[in-house]
């Protein structure tokens, strides 16, 4: 098992760029540790090799739930109650669809939250020790692993593909 | 390849003979009521095809995308259909007595509006109008199209030279594109609106619902973005052309036809809960007749599911977006729900109590035919003449960055 003790961070001008480095570091030796960026990016999430994520899913379940809910409660309320008004039937299913549609949306919103904080298992207690403040400006930052005496070579070739390297905060040993 | 290719016109003048043909069939044997319906539905199908896919480029200019560049010239082929259209428009006029159920009815002070020769006037300068700019928004377009220094056909070297005698300033030229697309987005809206408002909803004159021109203009970008991608389809899996779409741009095209979809039940739904709410007599029993009472109750529940409720559920599938075959099919199905709620619309204002013009027969469907050629024919005829237009390469306007 190689040892990887050593992280650097090449800066790149914007997305395509980065995913073009992903893309190459992952036919070399050198992991790719992270990836920071100001803004999502399918390009890069294809590039990582990433798959969809799955708060989709949770999304289309609280809308169906919210959905039904909605109707359910319309009904169930109106059903209790009994009044006639306007001459208009009891259970007005027309009118319903107005409390269903507003339930998916507000079920959608919060079962997508909840996939969100499930998913990313949040809270998140930890730091990002190889964060650079350009990442949430201008710049996507991509993080590389490799050995103490590989780093001059891979600054080389993250270099050759674009990337800044700004000193030296990049380069940090892993404590 | 190219024999196919040569086959296209020849095949689409068939259908549009077949088409005169069963309509000629029609009059003859004494069906002439059928017959208008048949053509009035047809004509307003395919001109909303022609006009909504035209809104698409002209949308896109507006917004400054990008990503619609190649789409955006074969929505730009939609435009020849426009004089054909006209001319349509204006055949209406010998079946004014099965298409204008008005007529002959008390209209208690509606006269004003509701004539023929009023009608067909402001329409008539509606449709010229919205044509117009259309072209004018075409021809400032294709400026940043046409290769100038090498016309390839007879309507390219027409174009360079009346461009030629004006000396072109790409800057002035682009802004001109941006206005008259604007201009023709704003006519788009105002003239499907009157042509919803005098050829649809007039067919039942003591029914009105003011959401009927948003909800016809919508309808027209909902079945014009239909077909936009039925073509984008088949070009893209014809191998005799350059033209390939990404998967991303399916997905992104798919996802507009979606949104559509959605606008358009909206709009649907808007008009059917305020009309429930009223319980008006003389607005409700228009909406009775339709979606409660046989036949057309039918018709109303397979345009529902058709329209709306099968490309909901199906389009919610990111993936499904970005297969051409099953997008073409979906799309297909769309515009014959469309067709027949063309047919729910005005089938039972133009069957009056003659309930035998009710059923729809085989003649219908060899009519919708031949104006599905006459389609075919102006969309493919567009494209031989701009030839580029299929190209993968980006055009004038992407290689000198004048956007």
């Amino acid at each position: 098992m190689t040892n990887h003790d050593t992280h650097i961070t090449a800066l790149f001008a914007d997305d395509a760029q980065a995913a073009a480095a992903v893309g190459a570091l992952r036919q070399t030796q050198w992991p790719v540790a992270d990836v920071h960026g100001p803004i999502p990016s399918q390009a890069i999430s294809g590039a990582l090799g990433i798959k969809k994520s799955g708060v989709g899913w949770f999304t289309l379940a609280g809308g169906v739930f919210g959905f039904f809910l909605g109707y359910f409660l319309a009904v169930f309320t109106s059903a209790r109650w009994g009044l006639i008004v306007s001459g208009k039937p009891v259970l007005s299913y027309i009118p319903f669809f107005i409390v269903g549609f507003e339930f998916t949306i507000l079920f959608s919103v919060l079962a997508n939250v909840l996939g969100l904080i499930l998913l990313m298992r949040l809270p998140a207690h930890r730091d990002l020790p190889r964060y650079r403040p350009e990442c949430s400006a201008d710049r996507f930052g991509v993080v590389v692993s490799c050995r103490q005496g590989e780093a001059p070579e891979v600054r080389r070739f993250l270099t050759e593909l674009g990337g800044e390297m700004p000193e030296p905060a990049d380069t940090q040993r892993d404590l | 390849m190219q024999n196919a290719k040569s086959r296209i016109i020849p095949a689409a003048l068939g259908l549009v003979l077949i088409g005169t043909v069963a309509f000629g069939w029609s009059l003859a044997a004494g069906h002439p009521a059928a017959a208008w319906r048949a053509y009035l539905v047809n004509f307003l199908l395919f001109s909303a095809i022609a006009q909504g896919a035209l809104v698409f480029s002209a949308m896109m200019h507006t917004v400054h995308a990008k990503w619609s560049r190649r789409l955006e010239n074969l929505a730009e082929s939609f435009a020849a259909f426009f004089p054909v259209s006209f001319v349509l428009f204006l055949g209406l006029f010998f079946g004014r007595a099965y298409v204008f159920p008005w007529m002959h009815a008390d209209l208690h002070g509606k006269e004003v509006w509701l004539n023929v020769q009023f009608l067909f006037s402001r329409d008539g300068i509606a449709l010229l109008v919205l044509y117009g700019l259309g072209f004018a928004y075409l021809y400032y377009t294709l400026w940043f199209k046409v290769d100038a220094y090498n016309p390839v056909t007879g309507l390219q070297l027409r174009l360079t030279r009346l461009w030629a005698r004006r000396r072109p300033d790409p800057e002035k030229y682009k802004h001109r594109r941006y206005v008259f697309g604007v201009l023709y987005l704003m006519a788009f809206a105002v003239v499907l609106s009157l042509i919803g408002f005098d050829l649809v909803m007039a067919a039942e004159p003591h029914w009105y619902s003011t959401l009927f021109g948003a909800y016809t203009f919508i309808k027209a970008i909902y079945v014009g973005f239909g077909a936009l991608l039925i073509l984008a389809a088949c070009t893209h899996a014809s191998r005799g052309t350059g033209f390939l779409l990404s998967q991303s741009e399916f997905i992104d095209m798919g996802k507009l036809f979606f949104a559509f979809c959605l606008a358009w039940a909206d709009l649907f739904y808007c008009q059917l809960v305020v009309i429930w709410y009223g319980n008006i007599s003389e607005e409700t029993a228009y909406v009775i007749t339709r979606t409660m009472l046989a036949p057309w109750n039918r018709v109303a529940w397979a345009v529902f599911i058709v329209c709306f409720v099968a490309p909901f559920l199906i389009l919610l599938n990111r993936r499904i977006k970005a297969v051409p075959w099953f997008m073409t099919c979906l799309c297909g199905l769309v515009l014959i729900g469309m067709w027949l709620e063309h047919y729910l619309l005005l089938g039972p204002a133009l069957a009056g109590h003659n309930s035998a013009s009710t059923a729809f027969s085989a003649g219908d469907v060899l009519i919708f035919l031949g104006f599905a050629g006459l389609l075919i024919a102006a969309v493919t005829g567009y494209l031989r003449q701009f030839p580029g237009m299929l190209d993968a390469a980006p055009g004038k306007a992407e290689a000198e960055g004048t956007d």
